[in-house]
């Protein structure tokens, strides 16, 4: 395996006294897109900030390409790129005095660089213009862009699909896993979208209440929360039915009920397809209900045996 | 460290806000002059005379008269003989006071912007220099750069202190040229007085001397610098300390005019002489006016403004070092 370029490990972090980030522990390697995935108030944010230095851990140690971020600060920082929330940039002035104004605070970006990246998010057209004057998702390209700058291993990005159209959301995809798969850089992505994570991130982990709760492979996780079907059929056909569902690749955790009910796991989007095959084999389907899981399904089952802390986590 | 000024100038400049600063100078020094000139013309047509010799003596008969009275307050009894000890002086010394000219002008612009305009256009300039940074969230842009935080406000209040020099020079250029339009640009050599001492609470005019009015003017700009420097150091702190613009733009209006409000009735609450905002007025120790309190004088004001200064730096760097930025 890769390089690890963000350890973080017995991560807490109270304010006001409550306790918002309760033992929070990941890795990330260079190369890989990993999502942090979350209701809101999980402590997503409160868990970005501390990565990137804006706020102190009560405890535990974030250690940035084999720099610890609390006692190297310098040189840790110095590998992470992020955007904190929205891509907040000088909207009084132009992209490109933004670009070189953190550029001059890194110290170590030529003028190629910066024309370099702006050609990478494509706003050589705009990048004249006062950031006052641009839509949400050219704000979103410079935000990158600022984030690139430095060419840092680590790229740290809260929500980044927030306000981005179908469109927008695609590009942001496919760059970001040209960023991670191509350039080797470690991107580290939160989200409250089951749907985001799933198609963007290699590997993921779940937090609830400040808690990691789950990490593994995003495909061996969707496999776990598949959709669930439940199909309805007559009595004389039921054996049938099961036989044919039994025999498609795509169904599994097959369950026959004695009410004539057959309750499986399968993409809901090939219902139809495995209806046809029913119908061609004799089996009368009196009723079908897919069940989507959502992201508060997922975290229901995923918390059931969890103690919960109480009230809400503002972030 | 180059490097950050140059981004803090940037955007302090882009910001518009010293334009602001230099847009108020010149709507209003225009509007000073006019005044200057329409008083000197009514106070001509009321005396009836060119003669600045019959016009001070006149002065000197009102304030003999005002001191006859028996009804006046002791303090403003004290402030009075000052002031006519001050204006026999002049007569005395053949030194006419307020002969007009732009460098006269200048020097009479410094002593009443002192302790309200100038520190205002300081606040303006400083006061968002932080809070803006947060409520426009780019402040996380800025803290997670590889440089220290400490480098980062250190920055900052070097701009700050280089575009409030700014402010003052041009404040000085501005009132000697737009003034000198109506009022001759002559009068860089003419004698003033000053080395007032007080002693208790009378005039001690032994050690007073004449200086050249450049020389004066350059005490005087320099007294105002100080000022504003303090001001602007203490408007950084409330910056760190208030995340809004608004709001701190509120404390430092009400501390400024507060401080000219206590300047008029503290004079018997002495321990009010240690807040700020009632030692701003520096240039009336040149001119030789009586303290607003007893027991103030040119090295207090000094030492209260310089600790105050001193006091909010070090708030405002411990404050912007430690916090958690939400």
């Amino acid at each position: 395996m890769s390089e690890v370029v963000l350890s973080v490990s017995g991560l807490q972090k109270s304010i006001g006294g409550k306790q918002l980030i309760h033992d929070i522990s990941f890795e990330v390697m260079a190369g890989e897109v990993y999502g942090f995935l979350g209701p809101n108030g999980a402590g997503k944010t409160t868990t970005i900030r501390m990565l990137v230095g804006l706020t102190r851990p009560n405890s535990g140690e974030i250690t940035i390409g084999g720099h610890s971020l609390q006692k190297q600060f310098i040189e840790a920082i110095r590998h992470v790129g992020s955007i904190v929330e929205n891509p907040e940039l000088y909207s009084f002035l132009t992209g490109r005095e933004n670009l070189e104004m953190f550029a001059r605070m890194s110290g170590t970006v030529t003028k190629e660089r910066i024309e370099e990246v702006i050609k990478q998010v494509e706003l050589t057209e705009a990048i004249d213009q006062k950031v006052k004057t641009y839509s949400l998702g050219m704000r979103q390209r410079l935000g990158i862009g600022q984030a690139l700058l430095h060419s840092p291993k680590l790229l740290i990005l809260d929500e980044p699909t927030n306000g981005l159209d179908p469109a927008g959301i695609r590009e942001l995809r496919e760059f970001i896993q040209y960023l991670a798969h191509e350039q080797k850089i470690g991107v580290f992505i939160s989200s409250h979208l089951l749907s985001e994570i799933e198609l963007m991130c290699d590997r993921v982990a779940i937090i609830n209440k400040g808690r990691v709760i789950s990490v593994g492979a995003v495909h061996d996780m969707m496999e776990q929360f598949a959709d669930h079907a439940h199909w309805f059929f007559t009595e004389q056909s039921i054996g049938k039915a099961v036989e044919v569902m039994n025999n498609c690749e795509y169904v599994y955790e097959l369950q026959a009920l004695s009410d004539g009910r057959v309750k499986c796991r399968m993409d809901t989007e090939r219902i139809g397809e495995l209806n046809r095959l029913l119908v061609h084999a004799d089996v009368d389907v009196l009723r079908i209900e897919s069940k989507t899981v959502t992201l508060e399904d997922l975290f229901l089952s995923l918390t059931a045996g969890t103690p919960g802390e109480e009230g809400e986590n503002h972030v | 460290m180059y490097d950050l000024v140059y981004n803090e100038s940037l955007k302090l400049i882009k910001r518009k806000r010293f334009y602001v600063v230099l847009l108020i100078l010149i709507v209003l020094i225009p509007l000073f002059t006019y005044a200057q000139f329409r008083s000197a013309e009514v106070a001509r047509s009321q005396i009836g005379t060119d003669d600045w010799r019959t016009m001070l003596q006149q002065k000197i008969v009102d304030t003999q008269n005002r001191l006859a009275s028996s009804r006046i307050p002791p303090e403003w009894r004290d402030y009075l003989e000052t002031q006519l000890s001050l204006q026999q002086y002049y007569l005395d010394h053949n030194i006419d006071p307020s002969s007009p000219g732009a460098v006269t002008f200048a020097r009479g612009f410094m002593d009443q912007a002192i302790s309200l305009f100038l520190p205002m256009m300081i606040v303006i300039l400083a006061v968002d220099l932080v809070s803006s940074e947060f409520s426009e969230g780019t402040i996380k842009l800025l803290l997670t750069r590889p440089v220290k935080r400490w480098k980062i406000l250190t920055s900052k209040f070097i701009t700050l202190f280089l575009f409030t020099s700014l402010t003052i020079v041009v404040s000085l250029l501005f009132s000697y040229v737009i003034s000198g339009i109506v009022f001759g640009y002559s009068g860089w050599t003419m004698p003033v007085l000053t080395g007032f001492t007080f002693s208790a609470d009378t005039l001690d005019t032994s050690s007073v001397f004449v200086l050249e009015q450049w020389k004066y003017i350059l005490m005087q700009y320099g007294l105002g610098w100080f000022v504003c420097m303090v001001i602007g150091a203490i408007s950084m702190m409330i910056s760190v300390l208030v995340r809004s613009t608004a709001a701190g733009m509120g404390i430092m209006m009400a501390a400024l005019v507060s401080g000219v409000i206590l300047t008029q009735m503290a004079a018997n609450w002495e321990q009010a002489k240690y807040l700020f905002n009632v030692n701003l007025q520096l240039t009336s120790y040149l001119a030789g006016t009586l303290p607003p309190i007893k027991g103030m004088s040119l090295p207090f004001s000094l030492s209260v403004l310089s600790i105050w200064g001193i006091i909010s730096m070090i708030v405002a760097y411990v404050v912007f070092i430690r916090q958690d930025v939400r």
